[in-house]
């Protein structure tokens, strides 16, 4: 323990090393003494003995220093020291300050912010036991429900089952509903329902992902083995704490979702959210339950009825690759296995050439990262090149700084300070000018959070993500502040310790040496241009190709459109069942009477909201892969006149279209094209799964299902009287204020059926606005972005051209008392920016140009090379550049000879 | 012993033969300090004046024996390679 009690010593003498100078210098006074008094005993003077005892015993000052820096804290008292001079440098110029610390922290605070979305979508391992472990069969492409043959991204439970047991490759295989439900239920003892985000899970989910509850119990296999046999439930810490009030007695509370009666059996721990990030179910609940949560589906025991994402966690010491092998030979037997299987040529062929691919889930699944993960990547380059930019002015005032301190540092340089001391000592004080920017930055983040947060979620309810500091960001946001300093402070650390000594220490009183530093300066400028061109034009791109998309015809009128929804199933309707209908019917009927109400409609789907589709069959009608999707959607009578949907032919669905009359359907322009090529399609016929004999009866404008990128999708429709299935989208044309009309409509509703829970209440111009959130998001923030570059690189022209103008003062001076105009003066200047901006322009278009390349995916109807984005961008920097140049200019052109001449 | 003391002895003892810079004693000294060969507490002279003295510790003790046998072997050495010249 030697080395344990060397540096207790070493730290104690840090603690008390004034004490120790003292002591020191009283230990070696004591020493001259005593000498000089042995040797005024030997004969000597008095004054001759002190000078002998001082000549034995050395330079004291040196020994006193070398006996200081034996201890070893040299580094730690220099730093110190040059920290204290940083922070005064730092005091002596605060207009200088203020902008440096302004653009590094607006620099440090974006890239913190970004990387934190970065972090919470992308990065952050799920919260669960060894998350690296763990694979997902297929890439969760898909969602929902689908009886395509053979799909390797959706499962159904049997196959589950048969995985689950026959494989050999996992220790558990677990499978989870593949997406969460919200349904209306109730607590024990609660008179109102309230809306719950129900996640239907297989009972090995949480022993497989060794999630502990932190009361009760978690689910298990056992809760899963009987169809409809145990009505358990685990719920979410925050919805313990949101909707119990985190009661003790939770265990003992009992929750009413469709018929049954769930008991709470464990709170699940608070960090759980389950396995997709950006959603966090409220309560999970064994999947042979299902047919409680989702009353028209019943998967349970329907080898076919694919509607889980499998996930499994690998056995110790098997890798990916033998797993796959495993995993798809069984794919292959259990498909074939299954009785009726449509094992026709063609899907035999299909399902021989399909493999399961096995996916790490180590930061588990998200709808939010294949919808952001581009737009943050590409919003981190921005940020990134915005801080390059601040790092390239602060740079350059450093430079110019370091030029005035240019005789400073060569007096100190001429006492015999070592050049490394200085640049260690100019570096100091660029980290301490970069720590400051970086807890600005920091703060900065933490206020950027909520509005990026409220951006990425595009709606009223906040995406649930954790977005708060963590060590990981924190530890990022070092790392940047520590690259960031070293890159604004080495080049002028470097230059300014570079100096001709006599040279340096003469200046000021001979000619001005202009031309030393300005070339770096100028480079960094010119880059600056050159990169806010590029961002310039990127959020120019960004911009025009939002605003193309804005532009786009959705095929419906969304202005004036309100939307909300209803939950039938959870007040007892059952589907096929004519109470059903009549309630859609009465609901729409009281709406309708409504004054500012023009039309009102049930239906299944509105917009982007997923979609109901599978193939049709007309006669005569071959496809290209014979099958050709049709979305489908089931609507009320006055659906399209609610919506704003042009009928082209035919007629819409009317009172003559009931139960029992014939089958029939409206389709969309599409549609018939392509499947009715010859002739009109109204009065022919169509036949979809078990439906045979649909008659078209009119068709209507094509419209956008679920993005307003897609190219047109073949639609029909189909009234519910004919189709008596639960439809939870209402819509409602109104003129006049929403808010008056969304009460009335409440109202009305509730006069109907006062139980019937209301929710999600939006308008249809909303959920447009929404499916283009990720666009929405490049497009301001690059635009913010590329604006805060050109400011800075408008900083960085104003600081370069007001040095160059106050060191050639005299040279300005002189020609002007020699006849000079003020007008030559004024070009002479904005000449020299002029040819600053042209070089970066020159540097910038080629890769602006480039960089478009990268980003044309993200783009819309746009060609990556858009010229009028690249010339108006240039325009832009020219103006602004010329501006910034401009007071300068002139204050080089107003100059007073004599003054001038004067000056220094 | 205090600082002047342990100069004056060597120079005593060694018969004014090693002359040192006397105060080089003071970084020696601090070196001795960390490693914690030796430790220190402050007294009076006899003069009655603030000293610093400055005693050898057990492991001070150890660590000199390692030296001296060191020193031991280098001197037999250069003796023989003397001898034998």
């Amino acid at each position: 323990m030697d080395w344990l009690n060397e540096i207790r010593r070493r730290l104690w003498m840090l603690i008390r090393h004034r004490q120790f100078d003292v002591d020191l210098e009283d230990e070696m006074r004591l020493h001259l003494e005593l000498k000089a008094q042995e040797l005024v005993r030997a004969g000597l003077t008095p004054e001759d003995a002190r000078y002998a005892a001082l000549r034995r015993f050395g330079n004291t000052t040196l020994l006193k220093e070398k006996s200081h820096m034996v201890w070893g804290w040299e580094w730690l008292e220099h730093l110190v020291q040059d920290m204290n001079y940083g922070v005064r440098a730092m005091l002596r110029s605060p207009g200088i300050t203020i902008v440096v610390l302004l653009s590094l922290g607006l620099g440090i605070g974006a890239n913190t912010a970004i990387f934190n979305l970065i972090d919470a979508v992308m990065l952050r391992a799920l919260p669960v036991k060894e998350p690296g472990r763990l694979l997902l069969f297929g890439d969760a492409s898909d969602c929902c429900i689908s009886d395509y043959f053979p799909n390797q991204v959706l499962y159904s439970y049997p196959f589950y089952r048969e995985m689950q047991q026959k494989n050999q490759v996992f220790s558990q295989v677990a499978a989870v509903f593949s997406m969460m439900n919200r349904v209306h239920g109730s607590v024990e003892g609660r008179s109102e329902t309230e809306p719950m985000n129900v996640q239907l899970v297989s009972g090995t989910y949480f022993p497989m992902l060794g999630v502990q509850a932190i009361a009760g119990r978690i689910l298990t296999d056992e809760d899963d083995r009987m169809r409809d046999g145990n009505p358990v439930a685990v719920v979410s810490y925050s919805w313990w704490t949101r909707g119990l009030a985190r009661n003790s007695s939770v265990l003992n509370k009992k929750l009413k979702i469709g018929s049954a009666v769930f008991s709470i059996v464990g709170v699940a721990p608070k960090e759980f959210f389950g396995t997709k990030v950006g959603e966090s179910p409220d309560i999970w609940i064994p999947l042979s339950m299902q047919k409680e949560v989702l009353p028209n589906v019943d998967g349970y025991n329907d080898n076919f009825s694919e509607c889980l994402y499998l996930m499994g966690r690998l056995k110790p010491g098997v890798n990916t690759a033998p797993a796959a092998a495993n995993v798809n030979l069984l794919f292959q037997q259990i498909l074939r296995g299954f009785p009726g299987a449509p094992l026709s040529q063609e899907n035999l062929e299909k399902l021989a050439k399909t493999r399961v691919e096995l996916t790490p889930m180590a930061t588990g699944l998200s709808e939010l990262r294949r919808q952001f993960s581009e737009p943050l990547k590409i919003l981190m380059t921005v940020v990134g090149f915005v801080l390059m930019i601040a790092c390239a002015n602060i740079a350059n005032l450093l430079l110019a700084r370091s030029a005035a301190r240019g005789r400073e540092l060569a007096v100190r340089q001429a006492l015999g300070a070592g050049r490394t001391r200085l640049i260690r000592q100019l570096l100091t004080e660029s980290l301490v000018l970069a720590f400051a920017g970086g807890v600005l930055g920091v703060a900065l983040a933490a206020g950027a959070r909520r509005l990026l947060l409220r951006m990425v979620s595009g709606g009223p309810e906040a995406v649930p993500l954790d977005v708060s500091m963590n060590i990981r960001l924190l530890l990022f946001t070092l790392g940047v502040t520590l690259v960031t300093g070293a890159l604004f402070g080495t080049i002028p650390a470097l230059c300014a310790t570079r100096l001709q000594l006599a040279g340096s220490l003469k200046e000021g009183r001979g000619p001005v040496t202009a031309g030393a530093r300005n070339p770096l300066a100028k480079a960094l400028v010119v880059s600056q241009i050159a990169l806010s061109l590029v961002l310039l034009v990127g959020a120019g791109l960004f911009l025009h190709s939002l605003m193309n998309l804005m532009n786009v015809d959705t095929g419906f009128n969304r202005e004036h459109v309100l939307r909300l929804q209803t939950d039938a199933s959870s007040v007892g309707y059952k589907e096929d069942d004519y109470h059903l209908t009549r309630l859609y019917a009465q609901i729409e009927e009281a709406v309708s009477a409504l004054p500012s109400v023009r039309a009102a409609s049930y239906s299944l789907f509105t917009y982007n909201e997923g979609s109901w589709n599978n193939p049709v069959s007309v006669q005569g009608y071959v496809s290209a892969d014979s099958h050709r999707d049709v979305h489908h959607n089931v609507v009320g009578t006055d659906y399209f006149a609610t919506m704003g949907i042009p009928l082209l032919e035919g007629r819409g669905f009317g009172p003559q279209d009931t139960a029992n009359s014939p089958r029939v359907a409206v389709i969309d322009e599409t549609m018939a094209h392509t499947m009715f090529p010859k002739g009109s399609p109204i009065g022919r016929h169509y036949t979809r799964g078990g439906d045979r004999g649909i008659e078209v009866i009119g068709v209507v404008k094509d419209v956008k299902v679920n993005s307003l990128q897609e190219d047109p999708q073949p639609i029909d429709y189909y009234p519910y009287t004919q189709h008596s299935r639960y439809l939870n989208d209402f819509e409602v044309r109104y003129s006049g204020g929403l808010d008056a009309v969304a009460a009335a409509v409440r109202h009305r509703i509730h006069e109907v059926n006062p139980y019937l829970p209301i929710s999600n209440v939006t308008t249809l111009d909303e959920q447009v606005e929404r499916s283009i959130g990720n666009q929405r998001l490049v497009a301001q923030l690059s635009t913010f972005f590329g604006l805060l570059a050109v400011f800075l690189s408008c900083i960085g022209i104003y600081g370069v051209m007001s040095y160059v103008v106050t060191r050639r003062t005299n040279e300005i001076g002189i020609r002007m008392a020699q006849g000079a105009r003020r007008s030559t003066m004024l070009w002479m200047v904005l000449r020299e920016i002029l040819i600053l901006v042209t070089s970066g322009l020159v540097i910038g278009v080629p890769a602006a140009l480039a960089g478009d390349r990268l980003v044309s995916n993200m783009l819309f109807g746009l060609k990556p090379i858009d010229p009028v984005t690249l010339v108006s961008a240039t325009i832009v920097l020219l103006m602004v550049a010329a501006i910034a140049g401009y007071l300068p200019a002139r204050r080089a052109s107003r100059a007073d000879p004599m003054v001038a001449l004067r000056c220094e | 012993m205090h600082g002047y003391e342990i100069a004056d002895s060597i120079q005593r003892i060694s018969d004014d033969v090693l002359q040192v810079e006397e105060g080089s004693l003071y970084p020696a000294l601090q070196r001795m300090l960390i490693k914690g060969w030796v430790k220190a507490k402050w007294g009076t002279t006899a003069g009655n004046r603030r000293a610093r003295y400055y005693q050898l510790t057990a492991s001070g003790r150890q660590q000199l024996e390692t030296e001296l046998s060191q020193f031991e072997r280098v001197i037999g050495a250069i003796t023989r390679v003397i001898q034998t010249a």
